[in-house]
């Protein structure tokens, strides 16, 4: 014990302050397999057929896409679902300037681009769906926005899906402008 | 203290070796749904629950803030939620603190792991080791429990005829638990067979990998009887911290353990653990693990551990009816996994290994290399 | 059966910080948590011979360390010692301070020790913070903390023009707050007359929210011991008392507008139950000062709303017309908040720190003026989670 304490003493670094201090450089990696589940599973596997499902609480009516076991407001098991969109209005939009690298791949994304968020047809309120936007199209898109009685329109959008899916969040490019 | 804390529900699925058909979200759900359907316990402000909490770990889930995945099944959404980050009886053991406070009458805890998820659960445990110079050396809890296991093997004259018994009964054990990860039965012979993954540890003496997710519904002893008619008191915990260098300690000296043990069993108003606990069930993600914990909470005697085995001490003080963590539960659930076999032995369901005329059982979990953190729980009829 | 009083009394007798900065290649992880337990030791006027238990709390994948206690021990005294390790995100400092009082409360340890801790610089923060997201769904989209839907909505609901003002007003407020704090990370020594310049040119990350706005990433440890009422009354003359905390979570996001219960945000949910429960009709007039998480200043500005249970543009007004500075109606984040610094395990437990402090009257430089009686810290975590921790100085509650 006083051995370990007089290790971290602070004083005795001091007639330390020239030394080189390493820094040792380090990437940590330990490879992953994440399960789906049945919920995300069905919801992941409808992309390949470029349908985008949302799973619906028995209780409040809540759709949450992509689906989750639970509606953690009611506390009950979801269980049925519902084909939504593709097609929706932009709700939301993060205009990102800096990107973070992506956890999964290490690889940093081009900036800037638009995080946004949709209101896919068939969809109410907070039921907005989760994805990026064309990055050619980041000038030209307005949010909708509800504040209280205050209702403006957003954007119309629709998918961009891609040639080959395998039932994963790149199975939809990004979603562009509906003209 | 003025309050006492009772387990009044446990809801676990099958420990499994790899649950690839479910995210582990799924996994929690069936405990949380199994709680309710048990309790029909609410969530008001008022009088039901306000506080959960939660045990898992970022590294085994790869995930920064893993409870931050689970909100919704475990029920708290726009509720407490707090996570445990250590083997899992310290969660029961906080829980237990957060109902003793008066803070809250009823807690959660629920807890997962999926061992199965990452390529390497040493590849994950190496990780807990210093960046600078045990890490590099290699050094997970594999091959730090080896070190332990020949300085135990060493000062006792404990032989590797000793830990195939250990694993034969545990594997018998196992069978006959329910939820228990299903293994082969196998014999001694076949024991020493196995080959050494991390010499004198063989591939057999080391818990295999295993998914699991469990929950417990605590309440303050007084509203107890709105939940259950068979709840199991909490009456002592204790943990302890031991060195971080193996170099440091004493690996056979017990050092956390007695520590542990001194405080829960003071709590719990324990004398003589030898002739009190009438059930043990000890963490032993090793075999040698088995009379070496058995020792440290005293129902052996120091480097007693071969002689206690060999007098049939494993069966006369009911150590790991259930099979133990050997017979196969995710790290960080060690614990919880003890603490729910104790419960289900208290409430006199655990089936064929049921041990009658129960009256206090011991659960134990560790947390870290060769035993780095202790902690113990006393279960009361 | 409603809400009970505790067990027992709880009191902080000592509080410890290192000093935050955005790099210490000089200590290593054991070494910086034990600047702080030294000090709060020292603090304290107690050893660890004093301390029944050390409860521990950060993240582990942004210094890619699991169990870091385990090693930590080195820094920590935690040998021979009950220990606990629990984490939550942001909200982990909260956490670790309200296990402390739970642990206290109940009568298992008359003494306990508190450490948060991160060491940023030692890994990729953004990174680190993208990792909580979902790996199937939301990994791909996250950018970190990094958001600015807190000013698309105050945009929204106030107009560009005092939206905008209002967010920088509060960003130099606390910047001059950060100067006098001689543990800040970062102060600039801001002052009003940059302010135009700043909205036009601080480079933007996400929208509206610009690296001006957004909090730091900085190494550093806080350390609180918290005693029983018998054991506080010895240990210390002016114990500082936990009266209560809550924690409010809620589900993971996998959308982009989040917050709503429906209608209710996490913050305004926490603070409403803990005034209810604890008799406080007017917050802003009850409390002396106010600890804040604030992660941004669109977020800073825009939470002061819910955290006192404001109305309308009540929050802005408070702003614009500087009353939330050190003398002011309702002084915030006096030593600087999160903008100052932002050691992400230790952050929660700082804000605590200082408030308790301010109790004191002896925070430093930064102490406010005037007697302080009843002070509120906030944590903030996960997906917009809330912990709120009230202390005050007299026993009279
Ligand atoms: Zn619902």
């Amino acid at each position: 014990m006083e051995k370990e304490m007089n290790v971290t003493d602070n004083d005795n670094f001091d007639t330390m302050a020239d030394q080189e201090l390493i820094v040792l450089r380090k990437t940590i990696s330990v490879d992953q397999k994440f399960a789906t589940g049945p919920v995300m599973g069905k919801f992941l596997t409808a992309l390949k057929d470029k349908r985008i499902l949302a799973i619906q609480c028995p209780e409040c009516g809540r759709l949450q896409s992509p689906p989750r076991e639970m509606c953690a407001i009611c506390r009950v098991r979801n269980r049925e679902w519902v084909e939504i969109g593709p097609r929706g209005e932009m709700r939301m939009m993060e205009y990102c300037y800096y990107s973070s690298p992506d956890p999964l791949t290490g690889e940093s994304r081009e900036t800037p681009y638009g995080a946004i968020g949709i209101l896919l047809d068939g969809c109410q309120k907070e039921e907005v769906f989760w994805h990026l936007l064309r990055p050619e199209h980041l000038e030209m898109v307005e949010m909708g926005i509800v504040m209280g009685d205050r209702v403006t329109r957003g954007t119309r959008l629709r998918p961009v899906w891609a040639q080959e899916r395998s039932g994963s969040i790149d199975d939809i490019k990004y979603f562009e402008i509906d003209e | 203290m003025t309050r006492n804390v009772s387990i009044c529900a446990m809801a676990q699925i099958k420990n499994q070796p790899a649950i690839w058909q479910h995210r582990f979200q799924g996994m929690l759900m069936e405990c949380f749904e199994s709680i309710m359907e048990q309790t029909q316990v609410t969530f008001d402000m008022d009088t039901g629950l306000r506080n959960v909490v939660t045990c898992s770990d970022d590294v085994f889930d790869a995930r920064t803030i893993s409870d931050a995945a689970v909100t919704d099944v475990v029920g708290a959404h726009f509720r407490g939620e707090e996570k445990v980050a250590q083997d899992g009886i310290s969660a029961l053991g906080y829980a237990m603190a957060c109902i003793l406070s008066g803070h809250d009458d009823l807690i959660l805890v629920m807890g997962h792991c999926k061992e199965s998820q990452s390529e390497s659960r040493n590849m994950c445990t190496n990780l807990s080791f210093d960046p600078f110079y045990s890490r590099p050396l290699g050094l997970d809890y594999l091959n730090a429990a080896a070190f332990q296991a020949r300085a135990y093997m060493e000062e006792t004259g404990l032989t590797d005829a000793h830990l195939a018994d250990i694993v034969v009964r545990s594997r018998q054990n196992g069978a006959h638990t329910r939820h228990a990860r299903e293994n082969e039965q196998v014999t001694a012979k076949e024991v020493m067979a196995s080959p050494l993954v991390a010499d004198p540890i063989r591939q057999m003496h080391h818990y295999p990998v295993t998914d699991w997710a469990v929950g417990f519904l605590l309440c303050c002893e007084e509203r107890a009887h709105e939940f259950t008619d068979n709840p199991v008191r909490l009456t002592g915990f204790g943990s302890c911290m031991d060195s971080y260098f193996l170099g440091d300690r004493d690996l056979t000296a017990h050092f956390a353990l007695k520590k542990a043990c001194a405080r829960a069993y003071t709590m719990a108003g324990i004398t003589d653990p030898e002739k009190e606990l009438d059930l043990v069930e000890l963490n032993d993600a090793c075999a040698y693990q088995l009379p070496l914990w058995a020792e440290g909470i005293g129902i052996t005697g120091k480097a007693r551990g071969p002689k206690w085995m060999e007098a049939g001490g494993m069966d006369k003080h009911h150590v790991n009816l259930s099979g133990g963590m050997l017979n196969g539960n995710p790290l960080m659930l060690g614990g919880l996994a003890r603490a729910a076999y104790g419960f289900t032995q208290l409430q006199g369901t655990a089936g064929i290994n049921q041990v009658t005329g129960l009256q206090r059982a011991l659960a134990h979990g560790t947390t870290g290399a060769a035993g780095q953190h202790h902690a113990v729980l006393i279960l009361e009829k | 059966m409603g809400f009970k009083k505790k067990n027992r009394h709880v009191g902080i007798v000592g509080i410890g910080e290192t000093k935050f900065s955005s790099h210490r290649e000089d200590v290593n992880q054991p070494e910086m948590i034990h600047e702080a337990v030294k000090d709060a030791l020292e603090d304290a006027g107690l050893t660890m011979d004093d301390i029944d238990c050390v409860v521990h709390g950060n993240m582990e994948l942004f210094e890619m360390v699991h169990q870091p206690d385990l090693w930590h021990t080195l820094g920590t005294g935690a040998r021979g010692k009950d220990a606990f390790r629990l984490t939550t995100g942001g909200t982990t400092g909260g956490t670790l301070v309200g296990a402390a009082d739970n642990l206290v409360a109940a009568g298992m340890y008359d003494t306990v020790l508190a450490i948060g801790f991160e060491k940023l610089q030692e890994g990729h923060t953004t990174g680190g913070i993208t990792n909580m997201a979902d790996p199937l769904w939301a990994r791909k989209l996250q950018s970190g903390a990094l958001t600015d839907s807190a000013a698309v909505k105050a945009i929204a609901e106030f107009g560009p023009d005092r939206a905008k003002k209002a967010a920088m007003l509060y960003r130099i407020i606390m910047d001059k707050h950060a100067c006098l704090n001689p543990n800040s990370h970062r102060a600039f020594g801001l002052d009003w007359d940059q302010m135009a310049d700043l909205m036009e040119n601080s480079p933007p990350l996400i929208g509206d929210l610009r690296l001006i706005h957004m909090c730091s990433q900085s190494d550093g440890a806080c350390a609180m011991i918290l005693s029983s009422e018998e054991k506080a009354k010895q240990q210390c003359d002016h114990p500082v008392w936990i009266r209560d905390h809550i924690t409010i979570h809620r589900e993971e996001t996998l959308n982009l507008c989040v917050n709503h219960y429906p209608n209710e945000t996490t913050h305004r949910f926490a603070a409403r139950h803990l005034y209810e429960r604890n008799g406080i009709t007017d917050p802003l007039d009850y409390f002396d000062v106010f600890e804040m998480y604030d992660p941004s200043a669109w977020w800073g500005a825009d939470w002061i709303r819910d955290f006192f249970l404001l109305e309308g543009d009540a929050h802005y007004r408070l702003i614009e017309e500087k009353e939330i500075m050190r003398g002011g109606k309702m002084p915030i984040n006096p030593s600087g908040g999160v903008l100052a610094a932002n050691p992400i395990g230790a952050t929660a437990m700082v804000r605590v720190a200082e408030a308790a402090k301010q109790v004191r009257g002896n925070a430093g430089p930064h102490q406010i003026p005037g007697t302080v009686n009843h002070a509120i810290a906030s944590s903030f975590g996960g997906t917009m989670w809330t912990i709120l921790i009230m202390l005050e100085k007299e026993l009279n509650w």
